[in-house]
This record gives C-alpha cells, sequence and structure tokens, in this order.
C-alpha cells in the first residue's frame, strides 16, 4: 500500500529526500496540468511546476498538517501562477486582469451543444489533438480566479470544501465561480465544435 | 438567460449537482426539474461534457510532457550540498529498508537459502577425498617381476598420473571369465566348477 503524504512529509521534515521524491512524483503530473491550464505556455507551467515544489521543501516546517497536504501544495501552485500572470501582466502594462465584482458573461451558450457532441463522459481517444488545444484557448479567456477554481475542481476533483481551503475563500464563492467559470468554458467549446462542424460540413459536400 | 422564470433557480444548482455537492433534499428538487424541464437536463448533459473535457483535455496536455527528469531538476534545487559518503551510504541503507523492507526481507532469505545449499557442496569441492586430495606425485614405476603385477596407467583431469599396481593371479583368462560370469548367473552348483578356498570343501559322504 501507498505511504500517505503526512507520513512522508514528516518524513521529509527530518530530512529524508527519498520521501519528498514520492511526494514529488504522486503529484507533478497534476500540479503542472493545473500550472498550463492557469499560464498555458508549456515550459513556463513546467518551471512553475518546478518552483511550486521547491518552496513546499523550504517550507516543509510551516505545514501544520491540519490540512491536506495537496491542498497546501496546490494552494502554492496557483499563487505562483497568479503572480507569474500579474508580473506579464503589468510588464505589458495591462490593467490587473480580475477582481471579484468583474463582470461576468451571462449571455448563455446553445443549450445542449456539448453534451450531444461529446457524451456526457468524453473519452481521450474521442478527443482530438485540436480540440484539446482548444480548451487550453478557452481557459485562457476565463477569469485567472475561476480558471484556478476549474482546473483544480476537473483535475484533482476537489471537493468544494477542499476548493474553498485551498484558495482560502468562502464555500458559496467557490460555488458561484465554478458555475460562472464553467458557463464561460461551454459556451467557447460549443461555438469552436459548431464552427469546426459547420467547416467539415463544407468540407464534405 | 432562459425563458422558463423556474429555471434561473435551478441553472446555479446544476453545476453543484453533477459535483454530487447538493444536499439530499436539494439533489432531489433538481432531480424532480429535470424530469420535467428538458432545457434543464440539456443543461445538466452539456455541464458533464464540459467537466470531462477539460478533465481529459488537460490529461492529453500532461501526457506530452516527460516527467522523467523532472523530480531529478527539483531534487538537484533542493539539496544544499553534497553530504559526506559515509552518510550517503548510512542513508541509502536505512532508505532501502524503510522503502524495500519486504524486498530486503526476501533478498537476504534468499541469499542465505542459497548460501545453506551451496556451502556444502563448496566444502565438500575444497576437500575432495580419494587420490587427488593427496596430490600424488609419480616418483618412479617399477614392477616386481615376482609379484607379477600389472600396472594400470590413469591420467587424472589436472594431468596428474594414477598408476595402479594390480596383482595377477596364475588364472588361465578363460577360466575367470568363466568364473566372473557364473558369480553374475548366481549359480547354485556353483562350486562344482571350482571350490572356492575359503568355502568348506566337505568331505566324500
Amino acid at each position: 500500500m501507498a505511504t500517505d503524504d503526512l507520513t512522508l512529509v514528516k518524513r521529509a521534515r527530518s530530512g529524508d529526500q527519498r520521501a519528498f521524491k514520492l511526494l514529488l512524483e504522486r503529484y507533478q503530473r497534476k500540479v503542472y496540468s493545473v500550472a498550463l491550464g492557469m499560464v498555458r505556455d508549456k515550459e513556463e507551467a513546467l518551471d512553475i511546476a518546478q518552483e511550486a515544489f521547491v518552496k513546499v521543501y523550504k517550507y516543509l516546517d510551516h505545514f501544520k498538517g491540519d490540512s491536506s497536504f495537496y491542498t497546501w501544495l496546490y494552494r502554492i501552485t496557483v499563487n505562483i501562477c497568479i503572480d507569474v500572470l500579474r508580473r506579464k501582466a503589468a510588464a505589458r502594462g495591462d490593467p490587473v486582469e480580475y477582481d471579484d465584482s468583474l463582470k461576468v458573461d451571462s449571455a448563455e451558450a446553445n443549450i445542449g451543444a456539448l453534451g450531444t457532441k461529446l457524451g456526457t463522459n468524453p473519452q481521450k481517444s474521442a478527443l482530438r489533438k485540436e480540440l484539446a488545444q482548444k480548451i487550453q484557448e478557452a481557459l485562457e479567456q476565463i477569469p485567472e480566479k475561476h480558471r484556478a477554481i476549474l482546473l483544480l475542481r476537473e483535475i484533482e476533483g476537489m471537493s468544494y470544501e477542499e476548493l474553498a481551503r485551498t484558495l482560502e475563500i468562502p464555500k458559496g464563492t467557490v460555488m458561484s465561480r465554478l458555475f460562472h467559470a464553467r458557463a464561460k468554458m461551454q459556451k467557447i467549446l460549443s461555438e469552436y465544435l459548431e464552427l469546426d462542424e459547420a467547416k467539415s460540413g463544407i468540407g464534405n459536400e | 438567460m432562459s425563458s422558463n422564470p423556474a429555471c434561473q433557480t435551478f441553472i446555479p444548482m446544476l453545476s453543484p449537482f453533477i459535483d454530487g455537492e447538493l444536499s439530499p433534499a436539494e439533489r432531489m428538487t433538481v432531480e424532480r426539474h429535470l424530469v420535467a424541464c428538458q432545457q434543464c437536463a440539456m443543461r445538466a448533459a452539456d455541464l458533464r461534457a464540459e467537466s470531462g473535457l477539460v478533465r481529459v483535455g488537460m490529461e492529453m496536455a500532461a501526457d506530452e510532457v516527460d516527467f522523467k527528469d523532472f523530480a531529478q531538476k527539483v531534487l538537484a534545487r533542493i539539496t544544499p550540498e553534497r553530504p559526506p559518503l559515509l552518510e550517503r551510504i548510512r542513508l541509502s541503507v536505512s532508505e532501502l529498508f524503510t522503502y524495500h523492507r519486504g524486498m530486503m526481507v526476501t533478498s537476504l532469505a534468499t541469499a542465505a537459502a542459497v548460501l545453506l545449499l551451496a556451502l556444502p557442496l563448496i566444502m565438500r569441492g575444497g576437500t575432495p577425498a580419494g587420490y587427488a586430495s593427496q596430490r600424488l606425485e609419480v616418483q618412479a614405476v617399477s614392477i616386481d617381476e615376482s609379484a607379477h603385477v600389472a600396472p594400470v596407467v590413469m591420467e587424472t583431469e589436472s594431468g596428474d598420473t594414477i598408476i595402479w599396481t594390480v596383482e595377477h593371479t596364475h588364472e588361465k583368462p578363460g577360466v575367470a571369465d568363466e568364473e566372473r560370469q557364473e558369480e553374475l548367473d548366481v549359480d547354485p552348483d556353483a562350486d562344482r566348477t571350482k571350490p572356492r578356498q575359503d568355502a568348506p570343501t566337505g568331505g566324500e559322504l
């Protein structure tokens, strides 16, 4: 049976690097995925994932163990992502992208478009590479804090309670941000699929 | 957003509904609504499709990355200096026993069993019995004519020569052959052919 996170954290704290390596290998893929969803650039996402683990190791003594290790790890990851995004925006001279008062797009997607075309449980084999790319593009159009919630929910499968703890926000805010993030994603992806269908329709004629 | 005013209440509940985050009472209310409202049923299907799409899409993106060196790169950043050799050996051994205890115990048990089996064989090989152990050296070969010996020369694997001197009795070859044949046949009347010297000769009746 795999050793639980907390035991590995304790061993890593006492200088056992092998224990830390096990933690690293357990979460590296998902931490990278969250970072990629946030910043979209592969190399940058890998750097962020590395940085997150380095930071976690550095502050291992500060981890109290009253929450799960991975909520702490993802909090650090998301915070690094937001810092990177803000630094980049500042360098470009863009205004700060997001705060909670930002108006959300209330226009609804074409109802049934996604569910009808993809089914309710899409599989890797059925997903084309372009669509996977489109998902990353769509994520970029969602406010960063909404994006973080959506990614943590879909990639790590966190409960609303865990999301609230990870991002240090009330559960109600989690629910509302997730709702808006999903509405926006649905709209972008269903538009893309309709466009894609129209294109392939022309090609077939 | 929706033509049916009742749906306005249910739409924000659909996201926590597909995540299993509603209370049992709320879930029942939503389920009842979904049976009656085709549009909301399609919205829930869209949400499930979108959720699966993001999860699978990000998994596909992570599949493109080789994480082979990722852990090493992080560990290289958090390792301040190389510990002394003895400390490294001590750590490796202790980690082996900590993380691969089962494997180590099995390996040690196997090694012990192999040693137990092999040791007698090795010992036997080291002290061979018979001529080989005496390391005989042939100094001279002489035939004592009065003893009527016949030398049998043999060569060992190591190149040594062994000479047996076999004493010959003055029997006719044919008689000796016959005797051997009779011994093999275990003929109860063998005594009649050639009386044995050590056997009671008996007298005439």
